[in-house]
């Protein structure tokens, strides 16, 4: 994935700069969830809504986003930051690219 | 409770008598301190030396007794497969009551396929291969209550044994899980859509709700019905009562990725209260939310072991379509968000993204993304270029209609 294994690009991959991974050689000290763990038994058979988490929905039904009132899932996650070092780069090159075409 | 076998008897016959079904299922479960108080009365107990007793209550709970007893024992001596066949018998024994009076007993049928499917666990453990049959047998017990339980037309509704239903269907599942038969699933999924006179699922117990929802989602991901399990998840997370992290957390990890690629990102206030899926899925969603291809394509190798044990993997590597969006919106935002953008350019992201692509694929990825509703616009293929809408040219991704349909 190194932009030097490419001849023709003079450009520096941003591999480098992605941040590098928690625990790189321990994945198995996720470890708690275990694919062959089952559903438990729960120890009482029912409860009230203020037991689970639709006390988090404020009303909205289950299945809707933070626009629709639930807190636990984003569905805006988009930002105009154009300032990033991507972005920074790409902008860079794509003016590199234009002006060698002008 | 100490209790010995005569005093056992009496508490039997004393919670029949009172339709006491949670006593009834206490009596009955075979490791509770009463179970080692009766052993001692005998030195081994087969089913010839207790017969003595046969007639001592009303049949047939006479014989459950014995067999209760028998269950114990083997127990005792650490004799798995004896102490399954005989729980088998004794269950066998219970439905004969079960089927002739209301759901009043239900407590103690949960107790005893409970601990039915427990014994078929420690054979399995014990046994290998030969513990596989034991789950199957199990599960066919189980079926019999199933059966039971739906054709309940006497009792009224409130009592009806038809309250038992879900319980049980999940308990058949797990069975079915465990063994890796899930094909096995069907028929008995039909068989509840065959009854429509089951009361809706609403009306049960959450503890039955949850469970079977989250085995119902949980065949939809693997079967890949994603819409259907994504809804099934959904109200499984949501009804799940909250101090059970555990189950919460299994319902998540099934949950997350199919939220994610409706465009629903899980929320730092969610994944802080699950550290082990935090680190499992923040690595994508950062990627996602950053368009950062690399970072994601590195986290699948990174991770991949681990996806591929929970049977996460292809729908994390189907998200990776949001991280990319996430790129050419990028090229959109560094190119002033015009409505003409030349293929090269996102060619260019591509590349720099460590994607080296012909020109050929970066048109195809556009044109795909358009094709899926990520980005709205048209590929001129003769100016090689993209024209975009002047309007909202990159929708939210949780604005795509049916997000599932073009998987």
């Amino acid at each position: 994935m190194s932009a030097n294994a490419s001849s023709s690009s003079k450009v520096e991959s941003p591999a480098k700069i992605a941040e590098p991974h928690k625990d790189d050689d321990h994945p198995a000290a996720l470890g708690v969830l275990e694919e062959d763990d089952e559903f438990e038994e729960f120890p009482v058979a029912d409860w009230d809504d203020a037991q689970t988490d639709l006390a988090h929905l404020g009303g909205a039904a289950p299945g809707a986003a933070k626009s629709g009132g639930d807190k636990l899932w984003e569905d805006n996650w988009d930002d105009d930051d154009v300032e990033d070092d991507f972005s920074v780069q790409l902008r860079n090159e794509l003016a590199k690219k234009d002006a060698m075409q002008h | 409770m100490q209790l010995n076998f005569a005093n056992y008897l009496q508490h039997l016959a004393n919670a029949l008598v009172d339709k006491k079904g949670l006593e009834l299922a206490y009596l009955l479960s075979p490791r509770e301190e009463h179970g080692k108080t009766i052993l001692k009365e005998f030195r081994n107990p087969t089913q010839q030396s207790l017969s003595y007793y046969k007639g001592s209550m009303e049949s047939p709970w006479d014989e459950i007794a014995i067999q209760y007893v028998l269950v114990v024992n083997h127990i005792a001596r650490n004799r798995p497969i004896d102490a399954f066949k005989e729980e088998c018998s004794l269950v066998s024994l219970f439905y004969r009551y079960f089927t002739t009076d209301t759901g009043w007993t239900l407590p103690a049928l949960f107790s005893i396929l409970r601990d039915l499917r427990d014994l078929a666990c420690d054979v399995a453990l014990q046994n290998g291969q030969a513990g596989t049959e034991g789950m199957e047998e199990a599960a066919r017990v189980i079926m019999k209550a199933f059966t039971s339980c739906v054709t309940d037309r006497c009792s009224p509704y409130a009592e009806s044994r038809k309250w038992g239903v879900y319980y049980v269907v999940s308990q058949i599942l797990k069975c079915y899980f465990r063994i890796r038969r899930i094909s096995l699933a069907k028929n008995i999924l039909r068989a509840i859509d065959a009854n429509p006179d089951i009361p809706a699922l609403s009306a049960y117990p959450r503890s039955h709700q949850v469970t079977y929802r989250y085995y119902i989602g949980m065949l939809g991901f693997l079967n890949e019905d994603y819409a259907k399990s994504e809804q099934e998840l959904t109200l499984a997370f949501y009804n799940c009562h909250a101090d059970a992290r555990q189950n919460q957390e299994r319902i998540l990890t099934y949950l997350i990725p199919l939220r994610v690629l409706r465009g629903h990102l899980p929320s730092q206030d969610l994944l802080s209260r699950f550290p082990v899926l935090d680190d499992l899925y923040s690595p994508f969603l950062e990627a996602i939310k950053r368009g950062d291809i690399v970072s994601y394509d590195a986290a699948l190798e990174h991770l991949e072991h681990r996806l591929v044990q929970l049977n996460v993997l292809l729908t994390v590597e189907r998200a990776r379509e949001l991280c990319l969006r996430g790129l050419f919106r990028k090229v959109w935002a560094v190119s002033d968000k015009s409505t003409r953008i030349a293929i090269a350019d996102f060619h260019m992201a591509l590349r720099l993204s460590g994607m080296e692509v012909p020109m050929e694929e970066a048109e195809c990825l556009v044109a795909n993304m358009i094709y899926r509703g990520y980005m709205k616009g048209y590929i001129s293929h003769e100016k090689q270029t993209v024209v975009l809408s002047g309007v909202n040219a990159f929708p939210r991704p949780a604005d795509r209609l049916s997000p599932y349909s073009m998987i």
